[in-house]
């Protein structure tokens, strides 16, 4: 099997495997957690107009004025007032007529005529800015604490809609590693939560070695992997526990096992190797982990992939969280995302699954060169001592937490292309001015386009649990072109 | 298209009323036609023809219409695909009749038959469309909801007797007034409530409260006393059910007799009783100890009770299981150890008739293992673990120490609880909960949280709810919730609805004020008398929960279900209520009520098999214990018992050495930033003046992430490459007195950054028994530049090597073996464990929450964990390599002496055969890891049966 552009794979024959898929899941799918009782009520599917999600995940907070918002370019020079300091990049025009990038999203700016831009999120306001605390609710649409543990959306989804292809799990996390600082924190909202382990993330914290955890273990043959599972079989059909086979622990721990062995033995384990792609492909791609991550995103969707997440990868400190040197670490972080993150767009929408996969590029919050929070509730700076004058390169940038302004990038699912949608001040503070938009509402959007009901809630410990908090959000129905009426609004 | 969207759509909507005409039509049509039957009433036949013409006809057009309205207003999902395919059915057997009817008029009595049959088959399948058509506008339980047994459904029945008890009387008396009162409060909170409560005040009216009912809302008083035409309430609940302004507005009107009772209430002054309505089922507090029956049968209490139990339900005893079973059930029970071979055989040789409860006793008696095996029970239920959220900004506190000792000096439950309660320093982490930077949601405040927890995993009462607003699934109110979480606060909270401030403060109260009071001055003194208050044997709510939790953990289903929800109904009250009280006769005795329930008869019954997992919490009767799956740490000590450690490091060390070395390495910077270590080889030295020449003794411990060569004034000492192998070296003739040098080529391996340490220890004893110490921490140097070959010399000058940075603990685990004393420990119990991967996959929770119930399901993602993870397959090739080592090639010892270790038993000539026949005669490593997971893959070891 080649991967290479899917052309040859026309949209009926896509739509046909990832129909039969879905079927085959549906026939093995696992008991649910059996304390759970779904009160959705009459588990609503409604016309969605994407089958697949893929979150870019800009970890640690990304100036939207360094990035998908420039706002007045001041070059450094020793002794710039650090109040000048709205961009540290000039603007670039995009394909798109009058919306400009800031400098080094070229190739992001090329296409944006495939998607759309919300440039007004406001991040929640949560008192003291803690980088895991916004990525928690981003991820969960729920503050940190709760009372019952909040599930990913990811898991959300793989709960409602399941695994698209039945040997790829629904919910692949890839690009976060849990070894430093917050590493808790982290693995606090990495998870499927009262929904049950079952809906939890498959992390591929190294995309070069995603292959690793759907194939057979290291050092064994497939022949030899075969022959484990069929004297397990033997075996167990023999043991005089087997005898009484009516139990359903007993029948879920069977099932589990050869679904396992199923998925492992399968040859579809292949969308996990990126050796399978042309040299040329992977070089597009391979600016570093997050470049590769991108690439398996890719062929994961083109695959029967449902819900993938690819990260820049929270570390204090790094990545996006620049608290010193912000315009040179920027530069870093803008050349690390931009050629995989257009590339990614072109190659589905070249591939025809563009049109039913949702790609989202957003960040827990914005960053700002003065500002610590947002205006009326500015917090306790974590920053590093801000001169009011630069005398050094690495105090310039943005190197203080915003949460009143911030950039989400879509593409795809019944997105409208070429939309730009909300607004931020031009001047300090750059806040949110227009069509301000909420973290309910980005969830209530992806579910919306994968036809999930907004209502769609459990009960856990007495309690109605909702995808976006007491089922009040409301999707942004202006992003959305009209649904599409076509065949395929059948597949879930 | 936009035009002819809305005709269209408007077509659709016409449906509902369309549908009315087939449905009278065709039924009137049958009945007609059944008039007929026999040939009487020939006059009817026009008529009826007529009637299926046109209500096929319009079958057909409510059909398509229908079909419009799914599509043009996008309906979606099983009910109406159900409504659709019924409806359009319908139709065609409409059609169908009619045209049979045509034919069967041209007299043919064939064709009457088939019609009237078809007819019959029509208006059922009408019927069944209708009844779905109907769900979708009103409800899927609109016609079941009225149906009698229905929780939901207020029995109307008590308040006709009452009002049939007052009439008679000429005048109430208080008791009379007081049963009035709490009846009507009772029918508020079931018909008013949903909305006029504190939650959710329509209207401005709240009819929780006695201030609410009399303040009234913006349309009125709503109640005048002694004056009905004038209290708002009554005026709108009689008004007729069309009127807009009747009460209530959703659900059923009241009934006269629930209206004529308000009425009287009304009239006789509303009255306002002190008692408390309980909207809800609520548990009795207090526990007297049931008599026994008397059964001279059995003699075991619990088997007395059950014994009862059994005869009504007309259930017979089963034997108990054998021997074989029961030691492998004891041992996990007690231990969470499988027995070794030797003590199955003894046991079952064994002629004391006594054997079963001296064995239990004998496990309970091995306190460390007792203590290791249960841990992991208290550490869920208590939220307790070694990593998790809040530690990193000293939001979070382990109870660990105490907890351990606690357990293994088998304290009293009451102690337990009242050192939870009032706590010292090592036990204060329960109830200081997790506290999060930042501002939280005030439901999730830290005082919240110790009430929180503190009823659920302790009262069985859920507070969750009450923290954020009155209860709807309990009496607790927010009131109480906050007054609950007073107790913990240096200040009187101000109760919050929702997240808002309601301008009230809360006064300080426990959940059962009847228990006594908890108020006090300072927060010592509210949490001495809470502990006070909480351990009372009048709380007799305390020791049923923990009885509960008990036996659930023992028969794998709870007496009362789900077992943090301890107002819910046991399946047999006297037995939980008997074996509560015995546990405080015994002195709030764990162990003993560990093995009160180990000695009956009803825990060694077999296990009962069930086809879903509802069989076991509905209508649940007990037969004997249900089939249980090993718990992660279980199966993983399991394996560390019988193929080879899976964990030689732990997070609490219980007999710890103490040593102040530090997990150093190369300081690893981006910018002016720390990162993680890239791979590649780092070297590290350190100098050090020994003062003295007559060493005794000189010992080295060395453990490093990923490989290292160790050097001592330079030469080469030893080498390593797994950092859970600690390297021990014995280094008395490489020493010198004066300068000496430890130089380490560390080597970080991988693709890409990732923890890496060195962690050294050496202890010189010097003939004088003076002892020098050095430990690896900030002061060694290290460099990533490969330096000249003589770099671990003693006169190597290390110009420009940096200090090194402390890595920190946080990605190694204790090493058991990192100890310069003698020990046994071959490998650590999966309990001491930090979270990891592979516990986690197989169901150890993250306790973020209290966690009562683990999911014992198999998943997926556990599946694969178990068939690739790289982490479980590596520990069977070391245990497979182990294996080869001890018994050689010798196929036939491998397999029994596997099953023997793993199953407690020999293997059947048949397993003999099919394993012998994969392992060969020359068996490999592969071959004999394979064994082992097929073995460990089977339903047999991974249940306790």
């Amino acid at each position: 099997m080649t991967y290479k552009n899917n052309k040859s794979n026309s949209r009926r024959e896509f739509i046909k495997k990832m129909s039969a898929a879905s079927i085959a899941a549906s026939a093995t799918t696992l008991p649910l957690a059996s304390f759970l009782s779904s009160c959705s009520p009459e588990v609503q599917k409604r016309a969605a107009t994407a089958d697949s999600v893929i979150l870019l995940w800009m970890a640690g907070g990304m100036a939207h004025t360094e990035t998908f918002d420039p706002k007045a370019y001041a070059p450094f020079e020793k002794g710039l007032e650090t109040n000048r300091v709205l961009s540290t990049f000039p603007k670039h025009p995009t394909v798109v007529d009058g919306l400009e990038f800031s400098e080094g999203l070229q190739s992001i700016g090329g296409v944006m005529d495939k998607g759309a831009i919300i440039r007004s999120y406001k991040a929640a306001d949560l008192g003291f800015i803690l980088h895991t605390r916004h990525q928690f609710h981003w991820h969960t649409c729920y503050e940190p604490p709760q009372s019952v543990q909040a599930p990913h959306i990811g898991a959300w989804i793989a709960k409602e809609l399941g695994p698209a292809n039945p040997v790829i799990p629904p919910f692949i996390s890839i690009g976060q590693r849990f070894t430093m600082g917050e590493a808790e924190e982290l693995k606090a909202f990495h998870t499927a939560g009262f929904l049950g382990s079952e809906y939890g993330p498959f992390l591929i914290p190294d995309p070069s070695e995603g292959l690793d955890s759907v194939r057979p273990p290291e050092g064994m043959s497939l022949k030899r992997f075969e022959a484990r599972y069929k004297l397990y079989k033997a075996l167990a059909n023999k043991s005089e526990v087997m005898e009484q086979a009516s139990d359903y622990q007993r029948e879920s721990l069977m099932r589990s096992m050869e679904q396992s062995y199923r998925l492992l033995n399968s040859p579809e384990a292949k969308v996990f190797d990126l050796s399978q792609e042309p040299k040329d492909v992977y070089d597009t791609y391979n600016t570093g982990r997050f470049g590769l991550g991108c690439l398996l995103a890719k062929r994961l969707a083109q695959n029967g992939g449902r819900f993938i997440s690819v990260s820049t990868e929270y570390e204090p400190f790094l990545g996006w969280d620049t608290h010193a040197n912000g315009h040179t670490r920027a530069k870093q972080m803008k050349a690390l995302i931009d050629r995989p993150v257009a590339q990614l767009i072109k190659d589905l929408d070249e591939s025809g699954h563009l049109d039913r996969t949702l790609v989202i590029l957003a960040s827990e919050f914005s960053r700002d060169a003065i500002m610590e929070g947002r205006p009326g509730e500015e917090v306790r700076d974590q920053a590093r001592r801000q001169p009011d004058k630069i005398e050094h390169i690495r105090h310039y940038g943005m190197h203080r937490h915003f949460t009143d302004g911030g950039s989400i990038l879509m593409w795809g699912g019944g997105v409208k292309k070429g939309l730009v949608y909300g607004k931020t001040a031009d001047e300090r503070p750059c806040v949110s001015i227009e069509n301000k938009v909420v973290i309910d509402q980005v969830h209530q959007s992806i579910y919306n386009a994968l036809g999930i009901h907004p209502q769609t809630h459990y009960e856990i410990e007495g309690r109605p649990f909702y995808t976006t908090p007491d089922g009040k959000g409301k999707p942004i129905l202006d992003l959305f072109g009209k649904p599409m009426k076509a065949l395929e609004n059948n597949i879930s | 298209m936009e035009n002819t969207n809305w005709i269209l759509q408007f077509f659709g909507r016409l449906h509902p009323l369309l549908v009315h005409f087939p449905i009278g039509l065709l039924v009137v049509a049958l009945v007609f036609e059944l008039l007929t039957l026999g040939g009487k009433r020939k006059g009817l036949r026009e008529g009826i023809n007529w009637m299926v013409y046109i209500g096929a006809g319009f079958a057909v057009f409510s059909a398509l219409f229908g079909w419009l309205l799914k599509t043009q207003d996008e309906y979606s999902g099983d009910l109406v695909d159900n409504h659709q395919y019924t409806g359009i059915a319908t139709a065609i057997l409409a059609v169908i009749t009619a045209v049979i009817l045509r034919k069967s008029l041209k007299k043919s009595i064939l064709n009457l038959k088939a019609y009237r049959f078809m007819l019959v088959a029509t208006v059922i399948l009408l019927s069944i469309a209708g009844h779905l058509g109907a769900n979708l506008t009103h409800g899927e339980d609109y016609l079941t909801e009225i149906l009698p047994g229905n929780k939901e459904s207020y029995s109307t029945l008590e308040s006709s007797a009452l009002l049939t008890e007052l009439k008679g009387a000429s005048e109430l008396s208080e008791l009379q007034k007081d049963k009035l009162n709490l009846e009507v409060r009772g029918l508020f909170a079931h018909k008013c409530y949903q909305c006029h409560s504190e939650n959710k005040q329509k209207g401005g009216l709240v009819l929780e409260h006695k201030e609410g009912v009399f303040k009234g809302g913006t349309s009125g008083l709503a109640v005048v006393p002694r004056q009905p035409e004038e209290s708002e309430i009554y005026k709108r609940i009689i008004l007729p059910a069309n009127d807009k302004k009747v009460m209530p507005t959703k659900g059923k009107l009241l009934t006269p007799d629930e209206i004529a009772l308000i009425k009287l209430w009304i009239e006789d002054g509303a009255h306002w009783s002190d008692k408390a309505v309980k909207v809800f089922p609520e548990a009795p507090l207090a526990l007297t100890q049931p008599e026994l029956p008397t059964v001279t049968e059995e003699t075991h209490p619990v088997d007395k009770i059950v014994s009862v139990y059994f005869k009504d339900k007309k259930v017979d005893w089963n034997a108990v299981v054998d021997d074989r079973k029961f030691i492998k059930r004891a041992y996990m029970d007690v231990v969470g150890l499988l027995p070794k071979p030797t003590a199955v055989n003894a046991f079952i040789a064994s002629t004391n008739p006594k054997k079963r409860e001296l064995l239990i006793d004998e496990l309970l008696n091995d306190s460390e293992n007792y203590t290791q095996n249960w841990l992991s029970f208290w550490n869920d239920l208590l939220r307790n673990d070694y990593s998790g959220t809040g530690f990193i900004t000293r939001g979070r506190f382990q109870i660990t120490t105490w907890l351990y000792k606690t357990l293994k000096q088998n304290k009293s439950y009451d102690q337990m609880v009242s050192q939870l309660m009032n706590p010292s320093k090592a036990s204060e982490g329960f109830i200081k909960g997790i506290q999060w930077r930042g501002v939280v949601n005030s439901s999730q405040r830290t005082e919240m949280q110790a009430a929180q927890n503190i009823g659920q995993s302790l009262m069985g009462v859920n507070v969750k709810c009450a923290s954020c607003h009155n209860s709807f699934i309990s009496n607790l109110t927010l009131d109480q919730a906050y007054g609950f979480a007073s107790i913990f606060a240096e200040k009187p909270l101000e109760l919050n609805r929702c997240d808002k401030p309601i301008g009230k403060i809360a006064k300080v109260n426990f959940l059962y004020p009847e228990l006594g009071s908890v108020e006090g001055e300072t927060l010592k003194e509210r949490l001495l008398k809470l502990s006070e208050v909480m351990t009372s044997k009048e709380n007799g709510r305390l020791y049923r929960t923990i009885t509960n939790r008990i036996w659930e953990r023992l028969i794998g289903r709870g007496i009362i279900e789900p077992v943090d929800e301890m107002d819910n109904t046991p399946w047999n009250a006297e037995l939980l209520d008997w074996l509560a009280s015995d546990f405080i006769d015994s002195g709030t005795n764990l162990k003993h009520l560990i093995k009160r329930i180990m000695t009956s008869k009803a825990y060694q019954l077999p296990t009962v098999s069930y086809k879903t997992a509802e069989a076991i919490k509905q209508d649940y009767v007990f037969k004997g214990p249900v089939l249980r799956r090993l718990s992660a740490e279980q199966f993983s000590d399991a394996i560390s018992q019988v193929i080879a450690p899976v964990y030689v490091a732990v997070a609490y060390n219980p007999n710890e050495e103490k040593m102040p070395a530090q997990r150093i390495w190369h300081h690893q910077k981006d910018l002016t930033n720390t990162v993680l270590p890239l791979p590649g080889k780092r070297y590290f030295r350190k100098t050090f003046q020994l003062k003295k020449e007559n060493i005794q003794d000189a010992s080295i411990l060395i453990s490093v992430d990923d490989a290292y060569k160790l050097f001592i004034n330079g030469k080469p000492v030893g080498t390593g490459d797994n950092w859970t192998n600690v390297g021990k070296y014995n280094v008395a003739n490489l020493l010198n007195k004066g300068t000496n040098c430890i130089a380490v080529e560390g080597d970080n391996k991988g693709k890409i950054g990732n923890p890496a340490s060195i962690l050294f220890a050496m202890k010189v004893a010097f003939k004088d028994d003076t002892v020098f110490n050095l430990y690896s921490d900030e002061t060694w140097l290290s460099t990533d530049v490969a330096p000249k070959a003589n770099w671990a010399d003693l006169n190597f000058e290390a110009k420009k090597w940096k200090q090194v940075k402390n890595y920190g603990t946080n990605n190694w685990a204790k090493l058991l073996d990192f100890t310069f004393k003698d020990h046994q420990k071959t490998f650590a119990r999966a309990s001491l464990v930090k979270q990891h991967p592979f516990l986690k996959a197989l169901g150890r929770p993250n306790r973020e929450i209290v966690t009562t119930t683990r999911e014992e399901q198999a998943t997926l993602l556990q599946a694969l964990e178990l068939t690739n993870g790289g982490f479980f397959n590596g520990i069977l090739k070391q245990g497979a390599k182990k294996w080869l080592n001890t018994y050689g090639n010798d196929s036939r010892l491998i397999v029994d002496t596997l099953y023997q270790e793993l199953l407690g038993r020999a293997p059947s000539k048949e397993e003999q055969n099919i394993v012998m026949a994969s392992l060969g005669e020359q068996p490999s490593t592969a071959q004999v890891q394979d064994v082992f997971w097929s073995v460990l893959m089977s339903p047999e070891f991974q249940f306790i049966n």
